[in-house]
């Protein structure tokens, strides 16, 4: 029995960032990288499988990145986690979340799990997408913003409740394999402490490139992709004045901001 | 005249000799079984792990011999209780040493040498000189039992606030029966013995070797003249003597052998625990060594021998319990109770020929005999029971070691592990961005050295609620505008400063302080400096304690030494004198961790201000409850504060203007506990260096004025 949780590592943003010089990105010295948020959830319920199972469950993460990612896996190995596998070729820079959910289904085909998580979102790009993404190049059912999970390793279905808008639940009996992703709250993810990441710095971390996955260039990076970033940029803000000032005064000024609109002054 | 050799007690007199075999026998089965008793408990310390507490052997010895012939400890804050354990200690000793002396006699070195000693004036001194001893005993044994009975001390209540009333270990009811039962014993055997002693000069008072020197046992000739007034005559009292002989050797036989089960080992383990004192402990906690897997405390083996021993060392005086700030304020935390639960789990499980399974060994859990995790959590570590402890019980390095376990397990409020996060993330607690460090100097009318690109006299170290939070930031700009005037040579880490980690630690997350540790030591030890200040108590202790531990030596000073120094050098002058009624809240980390008790006095006097001391001051200082990573784990809503308990007993003092800190923390906290505890308009919260800029006489009007209106 085994799971496989994909996870990202995710880039937040310092105070006082700046946008690079091509417009495409923030500059990667404000940038601070860690785990994304849904991904702490996924590993926790994966590791809440195993550690309520009688049977052996192995728990693999797997991550699509450069080696800086590594930290990541790390504290997911530190957290429990069985092995670490950590897919990168410089080729797939530029990758957008379909494509990144195309290399993960083929580290799945190599891997056979029973189960696979992702989170419902990264904090960074937010798409969406690659844990759906990845159930469709596997041809495997899924559930997404999952908050709630009744599964028993080695059987063939599993329930989930997703969570709609409105404070609405939907429970659902899904097929197993499947590819869920998992929303926040649908646990209480444990704290990896330093000693254990430190730890964790003793295990292997596996890594594969493109070739070791039977892909091509053609396959990944910004070439693949169907959507690529045009412009990032900070949006003008603050429109709405508030006017104060007894109701005379307050109907002076906007008088005043009407003319001035109208270019009467 | 009678002959010298005749002025003695003759033992075993008017005995057959198959009942001195018999006393004999019962002598030697109470010892055997003392000593089986003696192997059970060194057996269950074995059972711990090793502690490099045996160095320094003499030093130590000497220190404990000290503390014992004082009683020094042990008077602290109950002089009575003091006065009268020293009676029985010291009238206890006497006696021991007496049958010790007969003892050498009777059974070495006359039936060996045909040597005695036991006779003539050397009898007759001793006589005197046990009586007075045992009249001591019974008069420290009867205080104690009034105070037990009547004064009804809260300290002695083992009701226990961290378990409800309907749990079977809830007020300990077998502890008050041992108690009584001790004081019960000890008194009767004390009494058996003089009217054995009176009895015995009844039925010989036809001896003249007896009976004409009787007042030098002035207790047991006293009872043997009202006795004999009675009508008791030489024969019945013969009798009586038989009986009573019996009975007296009997019980003290038996208290002999009891010593290693019952609370009467304290004798030797409260020695024991005070020869092994660490003057570090809580001040330098323990590091892990690199090889070592498993971190902290989570089954009873896991303790160290020492802290094994330091459990059977209590004695329940509940010192600890009436100083936890965390007990005061009703969080289900007493370090008595810490202690106490973990004896009777060692006892239960170490002391059994076989050790149980792991899985029996576990301390942590909601069982008869574990500690929960919100006692553990309810610790500030502010070192009130430690430094209280009169028999050097090191509860708060247990507490820790045990916390490391829980976090290790993420055993913790999720609020204190994003806190945790975001330290390891930005370097600091505050959730802030680490360029945000040194932000504040940007106010300043002038700019600070940066020590890392330049050598500087002084280095200071910042600390992050003196860095980010903007009440402190006042503080911090007056600091830096005082270190300026007095013409220090001084620079700032700037962003490379990290936490220093103190708190980290004493949360329990050792991996993380480790990392800060070592960052913070390669930062500083990259630079040029000579010496350290920093107006955080926190980072002081742990530079100056801990950071040695990890390879950092550095010279460190709190800001109140360092300002005290540099008006005692007239390089800052004083123009003002403040006629202000303030009192001082010694901060934990400054008072007790470090006795920094007098150089913040020492200057508010310089400052010309009325000090009012608050009736718990310098070593019993009461903590604000920020330590131990309290400041990042909310308090429950609905019970006091300790920052409100506090501030209450400040709001006593007539007149009271200003309540003086030193610490971030302190005015973080204080700024708060004033306002929830509606004494807004009455006092103000002021940090000394907000007191002292409002004094100090400066050369550039600006940063005069600047200071003003900061």
């Amino acid at each position: 029995m085994k799971i496989l949780v994909a996870v990202k590592e995710v880039a937040s943003l310092d105070d006082d960032f700046e946008i690079r010089d091509d417009h495409l990105d923030v500059d990667e010295d404000f940038l601070l990288y860690d785990l994304n948020e849904w991904d702490d959830y996924s590993l926790e319920e994966a590791m809440n499988i195993k550690e309520a199972s009688d049977s052996d469950v192995e728990v693999v993460v797997v991550s699509v990145g450069p080696d800086r990612v590594e930290e990541s896996l790390r504290k997911c190995l530190a957290k429990g986690a069985d092995r670490a596998i950590r897919v990168w070729s410089d080729e797939m820079e530029g990758s957008d979340s379909i494509t990144i959910g195309r290399v993960l289904a083929a580290v799945a085909e190599q891997e056979k799990p029973d189960m696979i998580f992702a989170g419902v979102q990264s904090s960074d790009d937010a798409n969406a997408s690659t844990g759906i993404s990845l159930s469709s190049y596997l041809n495997w059912p899924h559930a997404a913003v999952v908050a709630g999970l009744e599964y028993t390793p080695g059987s063939n279905k599993a329930v989930v409740t997703r969570e709609l808008e409105g404070g609405m639940a939907q429970e659902v009996e899904i097929s197993c394999p499947a590819v869920l992703t998992i929303q926040l709250g649908i646990n209480t993810p444990r704290y990896a402490s330093l000693r254990g990441i430190k730890q964790a710095a003793a295990k292997p971390i596996e890594e594969i490139s493109l070739s070791d996955l039977g892909l091509s260039a053609e396959d990944v990076g910004a070439y693949a992709s169907f959507a690529r970033v045009r412009r990032m940029y900070i949006p003008e803000k603050g429109m709405a004045t508030m006017i104060d000032g007894t109701p005379a005064e307050q109907a002076a000024k906007l008088a005043e901001i009407i003319k001035e609109y109208r270019g009467e002054l | 005249m009678n002959e010298a050799q005749e002025i003695t007690r003759i033992l075993f007199q008017g005995f057959q000799t198959s009942s001195i075999y018999l006393f004999y026998a019962f002598g030697y089965s109470a010892i055997a079984v003392f000593l089986y008793g003696c192997y059970v408990q060194v057996r269950k310390y074995r059972r711990g792990q090793p502690d490099s507490a045996w160095g320094e052997f003499l030093a130590r010895f000497g220190d404990m011999v000290k503390t014992m012939l004082t009683h020094r400890t042990i008077k602290r804050r109950d002089k009575a209780a003091g006065k009268a354990h020293a009676a029985i200690f010291f009238g206890f000793v006497l006696l021991f040493l007496g049958t010790a002396t007969i003892t050498l006699e009777y059974d070495i070195t006359e039936p060996l040498f045909g040597f005695k000693f036991w006779y003539g004036d050397f009898y007759l001194w001793f006589s005197l000189v046990l009586d007075i001893a045992g009249t001591a005993v019974i008069a420290g044994v009867l205080y104690m039992m009034y105070r037990r009975k009547w004064l009804k001390l809260p300290k002695l209540d083992y009701k226990r606030p961290d378990r409800e009333p309907t749990d079977p270990d809830y007020d300990r009811s077998e502890y008050r029966r041992e108690d009584w039962a001790f004081l019960w014993g000890f008194i009767i055997i004390l009494i058996t013995g003089f009217l054995l002693e009176a009895s015995r000069l009844i039925w010989l008072m036809n001896d003249p070797t007896v009976w004409d020197y009787r007042w030098w046992s002035p207790v047991g000739a006293l009872i043997a003249n009202v006795l004999h007034g009675l009508g008791i005559g030489p024969e019945a009292a013969g009798h009586f003597r038989t009986g009573l002989w019996w009975f007296h050797g009997f019980i003290a036989l038996t208290f002999v052998a009891l010593i290693p089960f019952t609370k009467v080992k304290h004798i030797f383990t409260a020695s024991a625990s005070l020869m092994f004192r660490d003057p570090m402990a809580g001040r330098r906690l323990p590091m892990v060594p690199e090889d070592q897997e498993e971190i902290g405390v989570k089954t009873i083996t896991d303790l160290t021998w020492k802290n094994l021993l330091n459990l059977d060392a209590c004695t329940k005086c509940g010192r600890c319990h009436e100083a936890c700030p965390a007990n005061a304020v009703g969080a289900p935390l007493s370090p008595r109770d810490v202690i106490l639960s973990l004896r009777e789990f060692a006892n239960n499980t170490l002391q059994k020929k076989e050790l149980p399974d792991e899985a029996e060994l576990d301390v942590h859990g909601k069982d008869i005999g574990q500690v929960f995790m919100e006692t553990l959590w309810s610790c500030r570590t502010c070192l009130a029971c430690v430094e209280i402890c009169p028999v050097a019980v090191e509860h708060v390095p247990i507490i820790v070691q045990m916390r490391r376990k829980l976090v290790d397990e993420g055993n913790m409020e999720p609020i204190l592990q994003k806190t945790l996060q975001s330290v390891h993330k930005n370097g600091n607690s505050m959730g802030e961005s680490k360029r945000k460090r040194a932000k504040w100097t940007k106010d300043l009318p002038f700019t600070i050295k940066d020590a890392r690109k330049e050598p500087v006299d002084v280095m200071w170290f910042v600390g992050d609620y003196a860095s980010f939070d903007p009440r402190n930031q006042v503080v911090t700009k007056s600091f830096a505008k005082l270190m300026r005037q007095a013409g220090v040579d001084f620079g700032l880490l700037y962003e490379a400063e990290m936490n220093a980690g103190n708190d980290i630690r004493r949360v329990g997350e050792e991996g993380l302080y480790e990392f800060l540790a070592t960052s913070n030591i390669s930062t500083l030890e990259k630079c040029d400096f000579q010496s350290i200040v920093t107006t955080d108590p926190h980072s002081f202790n742990t530079i100056r304690n801990e950071y040695p531990d990890f390879g950092g030596e550095f010279e460190i000073n709190h800001y109140t030494t360092v300002i005290k120094q540099l008006l005692e050098q007239g390089k800052l002058k004083l123009n003002k004198q403040l006629d202000l009624t303030v009192t001082f809240h010694d901060p934990c980390h400054l008072g007790r961790y470090n006795k920094g008790y007098d150089a913040p006095r020492d200057i508010i006097k310089m400052l010309g201000c009325d000090l009012v001391e608050m009736a718990r001051n310098r070593d019993n200082s009461f903590c604000c409850g920020a330590g131990g990573g309290r400041i990042w784990i909310p308090d429950p809503v609905g019970i006091q504060k300790p920052s409100e308990n506090r501030i209450h007993e400040a709001g006593e003092i007539e007149d009271l203007d200003v309540f003086i800190v030193s610490c971030p923390k302190d005015l973080t906290m204080f700024e708060d506990a004033r306002k929830t505890a509606g004494y807004e308009g009455k006092f103000e919260v002021k940090e000394l260096i907000e007191l002292i800029t409002e004094c100090v006489e400066f050369d550039d009007e600006s940063v005069d004025e600047d200071a003003d209106a900061a």
